[in-house]
């Protein structure tokens, strides 16, 4: 068995306000083998985000906090490194596509230099300048931009152009471990088919690990191979994209979620929402912290950690599966 | 069968410099039966906000015709407003929508207060609790402010704010964009359950294909400020004619394995829609794109009883 890329064992990040204590990430876990994807599929506040934000290190300063928990990347500790060291890993080995294009991009740049930027700080085996330009055109290239539009300015590119400047701006170093942080969701359609086209090539060229990061299914069903369902900062199941879109074992969440989608293929009349409220992560429920919304609360689920399940790595933290029942 | 709400060539083109117009909705027609939703579907840009806001009178037209109930309400170029309070729209965002210093009290009744609908204070608040009810909030919520609230709550306070003046138009422009699946879910089935209650008809503004298909009757696809495709909701998946409606489904990633995007990939973006050429505007990225299609306008054909499309293809 190769070695994973990335472990993340038990990790438990949380913001520290004035008042109250938001609990964002609560014992994450899951490790990425070289050229494979996992999806974080979730709803707003599943703490998706902050996963990332953690194994970039680049949660907000004093009120973001990893208490607990390891991130190890080719082996290497991640968790307290010094901002220096971090430094020399974030763009050069791991590297983030953030969700909006719009903001990403440093409006008074030209998008070549946005570019040559990271390739500069990054230029270990002292290259020329020549050298990094070319290598700026390639890049615009690869990601489909005539080279000749270097010197434009973002406002004069489309979304879909500047998400994929974005992109050519995350891989220009050549990264081994590219998380993108729901690099469609602003996209319409028929580009975000284009964007993720793309991406899929490109990662089968470069051979890079991904973590997607997104709330749609469809989308993780084009692009991952291992997907993590998330709620309430926890990973509520775990297994590869067959167990997930094909099994007939589910978590009740993942169940919901997939109810709750419009079909294209069959007529429904009425929708099946999940009731109630993602909750408060401020304030999170006791024992499973799906048991509010729960169609399948037991008594036993209020309290205590719902029961592990796993069948050949697929995993599913609920105590309906105790019994080998369902 | 009648019709509440009935389109003629409605046009809006808006003036971006000296003889150059962006042609943001350009010579639609639609035609709505009381208590039928028509869907419209679009990617950014196409004009399908423009057309909700022209439908609502909340932006004069360039040109065309508007009828609701059989009389032309653009006659004086403005609506007035005893009709304003037959139309209503809820916005796409409930985050910036919703004024932020005015509690869930104040939001719902003031559209109440503005049209002076009751003369006493206690039967405002017996409406606004009415409201809420309706729209399921809980009552808890009457003094709450919109940052205290999720989403899903905020877009029900933007709901039942449209619902107030007992409209029988709405525009719903985008309106479960903003939020997730399982909150969406909930207020589509809101949503359809007022349509039925009290025989709503709805313009419903939307880029989510799925959502479209669920809620609509009729669905018009648009681009680039024209419409390219008619049909009813099922017709429309089941058959669609016009080469950008096939590359939009085919576009939707579905949440099912082995289901390729690769295919049936659309190149190129949206052009210019300042001073279009004429011809068909979705040329430069069609597929079966005939020396034909450039040169002349195509108008909606009907192609089969009620499925209407502008194409060369199916002349």
């Amino acid at each position: 068995m190769e070695e994973p890329i990335l472990k993340i064992q038990n990790l438990h990040t949380v913001y520290q306000g004035k008042t109250e204590t938001v609990y964002a990430v609560n014992g994450v876990s899951f490790s990425l083998y070289p050229r494979e994807t996992i999806g974080l599929v979730g709803e707003t506040g599943a703490g998706k985000t902050t996963t990332a934000l953690s194994i970039m290190q680049l949660l907000p300063e004093r009120i973001g906090k990893i208490t607990e928990g390891s991130i190890c990347y080719k082996g290497e500790e991640l968790v307290g490194k010094k901002n220096a060291e971090m430094c020399l890993i974030r763009g050069a080995h791991i590297s983030m596509i953030f969700q909006d294009p719009m903001t990403a991009l440093n409006p008074v740049m030209t998008v070549g230099d946005q570019i040559y930027e990271s390739l500069e700080i990054h230029n270990y085996d002292n290259k020329s300048e020549h050298e990094l330009q070319e290598r700026v055109d390639e890049l615009l290239m690869l990601v489909g931009i005539p080279a000749n539009r270097k010197h434009e300015y973002p406002h004069q590119f489309s979304g879909g152009m500047k998400q994929r400047i974005v992109i050519a701006i995350a891989l220009a170093c050549k990264p081994q471990l590219l998380i993108a942080d729901e690099p469609t969701t602003a996209l319409d359609v028929t580009i975000q088919a284009q964007v993720l086209v793309l991406m899929e090539e490109l990662k089968e060229k470069l051979g890079t690990s991904m973590i997607m990061i997104t709330h749609d299914l469809g989308v993780v069903a084009q692009t991952c191979d291992k997907v993590a369902i998330m709620y309430a900062g926890e990973i509520v199941e775990y297994g590869t994209v067959e167990d997930i879109f094909n099994s007939d074992k589910h978590h009740p969440y993942t169940k919901g979620l997939f109810d709750a989608l419009p079909s294209l293929d069959e007529h429904m009349k009425r929708l099946k929402p999940i009731e109630g409220l993602m909750p408060d992560p401020a304030n999170l429920p006791s024992g499973c912290s799906f048991h509010p919304r729960c169609p399948y609360c037991r008594e036993d689920c209020k309290n205590g950690h719902p029961y592990l399940y796993e069948e050949e790595g697929h995993i599913i933290c609920c105590n309906l599966f105790r019994e080998g029942n369902v | 069968m009648t019709s509440l709400i009935h389109a003629v060539d409605l046009t809006k083109y808006f003036q971006v410099g000296k003889n150059r117009f962006l042609h943001a909705v350009d010579k639609v027609n639609f035609d709505i039966q009381e208590g039928k939703t028509l869907g419209v579907v679009g990617e950014s840009g196409c004009g399908k906000s423009t057309l909700g806001r022209v439908a609502l009178g909340l932006l004069p037209a360039t040109s065309g015709e508007l009828y609701y109930r059989d009389k032309n309400i653009l006659l004086k170029g403005k609506i007035n407003k005893e009709l304003r309070k037959e139309m209503q729209i809820v916005f796409q965002d409930p985050y910036s929508s919703l004024n932020p210093r005015m509690s869930v009290y104040e939001l719902i009744a003031e559209p109440l207060v503005r049209n002076h609908v009751y003369s006493k204070r206690q039967d405002t608040l017996k409406r606004v609790v009415e409201l809420m009810d309706t729209v399921g909030l809980a009552q808890r919520f009457i003094n709450s402010y919109p940052h205290e609230m999720d989403g899903g709550r905020r877009q029900r306070v933007g709901i039942a704010r449209a619902l107030a003046l007992k409209p029988k138009f709405i525009v719903c422009d985008e309106p479960v964009s903003a939020l997730d699946v399982s909150i969406q879910a909930q207020i589509l089935n809101l949503l359809m359950d007022m349509q039925e209650e009290m025989k709503l008809t709805y313009l419903f503004i939307t880029h989510d294909l799925s959502v479209v298909k669920h809620i609509s009757d009729e669905i018009m696809v648009m681009y680039l400020g024209q419409c390219v495709e008619k049909a009813p909701a099922q017709e429309l998946f089941s058959n669609p004619l016009h080469p950008y409606t096939k590359a939009l489904l085919a576009a939707i990633p579905v949440p099912r394995l082995g289901v390729s995007l690769k295919h049936n990939l659309l190149k190129g973006e949206v052009s210019d829609p300042i001073n279009p050429q004429p011809g068909c505007r979705f040329a430069k990225r069609c597929a079966y794109c005939k020396p034909e299609c450039t040169g002349q306008d195509y108008p909606l054909a009907e192609k089969t009883p009620g499925h209407f499309v502008a194409c060369e293809l199916w002349k």
